[in-house]
């Protein structure tokens, strides 16, 4: 088992034809995801990757019933195309596009949670299941199939985590990401929620950054009471304040979002703190040692 | 992005939304034929983008004629949080019986617009929601449902405004609405907003800050924005300007020696910590996004090496969209171009990272797999 997706995922691209569509297309593929159709209007009837691609996510839907999505579409166009594939009732949509405006996000994003349809991002690397399926941008060799669970809204984050952590020999049972914001669909407090029930899950690293609530939304959350071992990072210690810092929403606004914050708050709720990715191996290392062998990584 | 008072206040006006009498100077002489123009008293204020400016001396009311040149070049040499104004607005200077707020922003946790509104404007709305929270109204609106002109009178009665001032300050809410809306905004905030004797409403300070991920659909505002003076040819507002028509998505200087150029805004935040941790000092960081080509990477590196005192550029990549290989052959390209330039120490990892590296290795370019180890390498830079 993973979140989200395994090897029975059916994927849908939409906008495979582009340049960074066809040639992530390329590397899903041979990854083993199991992409059936892609999405670019006008050019439906061509192949990209061997894949077949249709005009609409409606005729797509139809001859090849995907399960989720990955949206390459370009900011300008990207809400329309994501509330197109929720429309067709896909369950799960990877929102790729960095600059997705503001206005269009929220439109989106709150279609989305009407439907209850998830949507990760906008501005996301997408998730990963290693070694059983890639729905997204991430390069996956410093991917390994094992049992920690990362989230994070930084996909390169992730990518620096699980690459500590596939070195340290410990593997991964889904990495997502969640996208830069300032908003977001699907948040950490979701995917603490599935890999709470995921059998395959053993421990969560969570990767925060400052600004935004959805950190402290997580807090309050394993604060509650959660049954696995989470360890926080949240970087941006050094961050002035009022400055974008390369995300739309990692910035520390009115005092508000600062990482030390951030940090306190993850304590309080009982997580396990770590100051850079290289700490995290060693610290779920330790935790597997205080676990009872059955729960064993 | 963060429009000039004056620019706002342009925009408002186009907008319907009543602005006192102004012009823009830039040296003591203009301001003298502003105020001439408009007439005495007037307000003199610096044209900054950082907040506080009140506090830092950046507004001064000027009543005599023989006073304006030498507050002129008071605010123009003052520092608002280490940004000195490049223009000044020169405005008439309104009696107000009674200083209001109204501000329209997004509230991302509900993932909706939000109204905001007090009775008691002219200071710091987060002190006046922390102090006297039941002064502060907010009303979210449905990103469904959309704005209606009934909301606007709510949100005039609910801070307790009657008769015909709730029809006049409805009306300044439907029409900041119009700009929040037509222009992509992440806020739009008049605060002061004064009330004045006759029941008119008039916007004292504007305050305008753009989605920067829609401005490809605002060329109107954009344009208009160009053709006013804002930039001069040198120091931070240039090259942050530069930086932005380069389409570097983050450009940010600081007081140190070091520079940092990442492709991923978690790694970038991650480095900059690591090298604070060990006691480095950032003099300017460049993000880059995940649509990076080897252009890119050499005109960032250029534009990096301009802000100045920068001793040592750590790139630090970890590519997923960014292929390494294309990465390393701007850097390349940087090194060979470029005669006299900051020692430069290289990151590289993920995709197509044995490409990348093999490139680097060729030409000599000092690079690591791991981020920790070129870290400490670029703080064994010395000067």
């Amino acid at each position: 088992m993973a979140i989200l997706i395994d090897q029975k995922s059916r994927a849908l691209v939409q906008g495979i034809t582009g340049k960074i569509g066809a040639y992530q297309t390329q590397l899903m593929v041979e990854y083993g995801t199991n992409v059936v159709a892609g999405v670019t209007p006008g050019k439906g009837g061509q192949s990209t990757a061997g894949v077949p691609v249709f005009d609409t996510v409606a005729q797509a839907v139809e001859k090849t019933h995907p399960d989720v999505s990955i949206c390459f579409v370009p900011g300008p166009y990207a809400c329309d195309a994501v509330i197109e594939a929720i429309e067709c009732e896909l369950k799960l949509v990877v929102a790729v596009a960095e600059a997705v405006p503001l206005a269009d996000a929220v439109r989106m994003l709150s279609y989305a949670s009407q439907q209850g349809a998830y949507v990760l991002g906008p501005d996301t690397s997408g998730l990963i299941s290693p070694g059983k399926c890639k729905l997204g941008v991430q390069p996956h060799r410093l991917f390994s199939e094992g049992h920690v669970g990362i989230v994070s809204r930084s996909g390169a984050l992730s990518y620096e985590t699980a690459k500590m952590l596939t070195r340290n020999g410990l593997g991964q049972s889904t990495v997502i990401g969640l996208g830069g914001g300032p908003v977001w669909g699907f948040t950490y407090r979701d995917a603490l929620e599935l890999f709470r029930k995921d059998n395959d899950t053993q421990a969560v690293a969570l990767l925060g950054e400052i600004g935004g609530h959805i950190e402290e939304e997580a807090a309050e959350y394993i604060k509650m009471g959660y049954p696995k071992p989470v360890v926080a990072l949240v970087v941006g210690r050094s961050a002035p304040p009022g400055q974008k810092m390369g995300h739309a929403g990692a910035i520390i606004q009115q005092g508000k979002g600062s990482a030390q914050d951030k940090i306190q708050k993850f304590s309080e709720a009982g997580a396990l703190i770590a100051s850079s990715p290289k700490e995290i191996p060693a610290i779920l290392k330790k935790e597997i040692r205080n676990q009872p062998q059955q729960n064993r990584l | 992005m963060r429009l000039y008072e004056f620019q706002a206040k342009l925009i408002f006006r186009d907008h319907g939304i009543r602005i006192p009498k102004g012009l823009i100077a830039k040296t003591r002489e203009e301001a003298v034929d502003a105020a001439d123009r408009i007439g005495l008293p007037v307000a003199i204020k610096a044209q900054v983008l950082s907040g506080g400016r009140g506090l830092a001396g950046g507004i001064k009311i000027v009543n005599s004629r023989k006073d304006v040149p030498s507050v002129a070049s008071l605010i123009l040499e003052t520092n608002v949080k280490s940004e000195k104004p490049l223009t000044l607005l020169i405005e008439e200077k309104v009696e107000i019986a009674k200083e209001l707020y109204c501000a329209v922003t997004w509230d991302y946790p509900r993932k909706c617009p939000v109204l905001i509104a007090s009775s008691s404007g002219g200071m710091d709305i987060e002190a006046i929601a922390r102090d006297r929270p039941t002064e502060v109204v907010t009303l979210p609106i449905d990103p469904y449902l959309g704005y209606g002109q009934y909301i606007g009178r709510q949100l005039a009665a609910r801070i307790g405004l009657q008769g015909k001032e709730v029809v006049t300050f409805s009306d300044i809410v439907n029409k900041l609405w119009n700009v929040f809306s037509q222009h992509d905004a992440e806020l739009v905030e008049i605060n002061p907003l004064g009330l004045l004797g006759n029941g008119d409403l008039v916007a004292v300070d504007a305050k305008l800050i753009l989605d920067d991920k829609s401005l490809f659909r605002q060329n109107e505002i954009i344009n208009q924005i160009n053709v006013l003076p804002n930039a001069e040819k040198e120091g931070l507002a240039y090259r942050r300007l530069r930086a932005k028509e380069l389409g570097i998505p983050t450009y940010i200087e600081m007081e140190g020696e070091i520079g940092v150029l990442s492709d991923g805004a978690g790694t970038g935040m991650l480095t900059l910590d690591l090298i604070s941790d060990l006691g480095g000092k950032i003099r300017v960081y460049c993000e880059m996004g995940g649509e990076a080509t080897p252009e890119l990477m050499e005109k960032t590196l250029m534009t990096m090496a301009k802000a100045g005192n920068v001793r040592v550029v750590l790139v630090s990549l970890i590519g997923g969209l960014n292929r390494m290989d294309e990465m390393a052959e701007g850097i390349v390209r940087y090194m060979n171009h470029q005669k006299s330039r900051p020692q430069v120490v290289v990151r590289m990892a993920g995709t197509q990272e044995d490409e990348g590296m093999k490139i680097l290795s060729e030409n000599s370019v000092a690079h690591y797999n791991d981020l920790y180890e070129a870290v400490q390498a670029t703080m064994n830079v010395k000067s």
